[in-house]
């Protein structure tokens, strides 16, 4: 019970905080796809190097343990490919389009359902993708620093000096 | 003449803020964010009502089974956190086609329907491939 308050709070605060930074509506995400307006880019990536801190020092103090998904090219590669075009036509994630119907896009709606009805498909096709497309390129739970064989913390400051660079680049062209 | 909205946070800050509830809610409860999966179990409730043999039999639904747990809350409250920060500073808006839509492919709901509805199918037939 305890966990699913927890995830309802978060929930709460996740959604506020996204349609404070105006980065769920569909005009935002096709900028976004059409290179005219980085606001999501700039949101997702301050998010993303903030919390790779974080996690990292909270596992290196042993508190907090990663979540690694698997790498697997093939699914990897031909899923994020798929879920481009999808993302494009429909205009809203699939969390996210939540938060736009909160703020009254109901047309994420549509989105919803199309999303539903395509994980009842994915469904149907698991056990051929997984005899397929699943098995291509399988390579475990692994990590950059993993396979470079270095420390965790390089990596993230290179990650960090990457991002606040395009951060600058960003501005500097008014994106 | 509609009010126009008032501008939202920054998004770096706004972005910053979300990145530290990522790391709290790691802390707290060592539950990372995510939302897809969610789509996946309410699919299996929702074909459950039809066809209740079916998900038993589907090896995905086994995997992913259909039950409410903390993401399920965590997308639902995507929604109302999003409706309280909207509706408390003037920038809800009841619509349903996007301007950018209308501008380009015309006011029909019909056809952003279609579109939208398809749209959805492929990007979660897509994120469910690359596991995300």
């Amino acid at each position: 019970m305890n966990e699913l308050l927890y995830g309802f709070i978060t929930g709460i605060i996740f959604g506020f905080l996204l349609q404070k930074g105006r980065v769920i509506r569909y005009d935002k995400q096709m900028g976004a796809l059409r290179l005219k307006d980085m606001t999501i880019v700039k949101f997702m990536f301050t998010s993303i190097l903030v919390a790779m801190v974080g996690v990292y020092i909270l596992k290196d103090l042993g508190i907090a343990k990663l979540s690694l998904k698997t790498t697997v090219l093939g699914g990897n590669i031909i899923g994020g490919l798929i879920f481009g075009i999808g993302w494009g036509l429909l205009g809203y994630c699939p969390g996210t389009q939540l938060g736009a119907l909160g703020e009254g896009r109901w047309d994420a709606l549509w989105g919803i359902c199309g999303m539903l009805a395509g994980a009842m498909i994915f469904a149907e096709a698991y056990p051929f993708l997984k005899k397929t497309v699943l098995t291509w390129g399988d390579y475990g739970k692994i990590t950059i620093p993993q396979i470079l064989g270095i420390n965790h913390w390089i990596i993230i400051i290179l990650f960090l000096i990457g991002g606040i660079g395009l951060f600058f680049w960003f501005e500097k062209n008014r994106l | 003449m509609e009010k126009q909205e008032p501008k939202g946070w920054n998004p770096y800050v706004a972005g910053a803020l979300t990145g530290l509830l990522l790391v709290f809610s790691v802390w707290f409860t060592g539950k990372y964010v995510g939302a897809s999966t969610t789509f996946v179990r309410s699919a299996g409730y929702i074909e459950k009502i039809f066809d209740a043999e079916r998900v038993k039999n589907l090896e995905y639904f086994k995997k992913e089974v259909p039950k409410i747990d903390w993401q399920f809350l965590f997308v639902i409250g995507i929604f109302f956190g999003s409706l309280i920060s909207s509706t408390t500073s003037k920038s809800f808006k009841f619509q349903g086609v996007p301007t950018m839509w209308e501008e380009r492919f015309g006011p029909s709901k019909a056809k952003r329907a279609i579109v939208a509805f398809i749209g959805g199918a492929i990007a979660m037939f897509g994120a469910r491939l690359a596991d995300g």
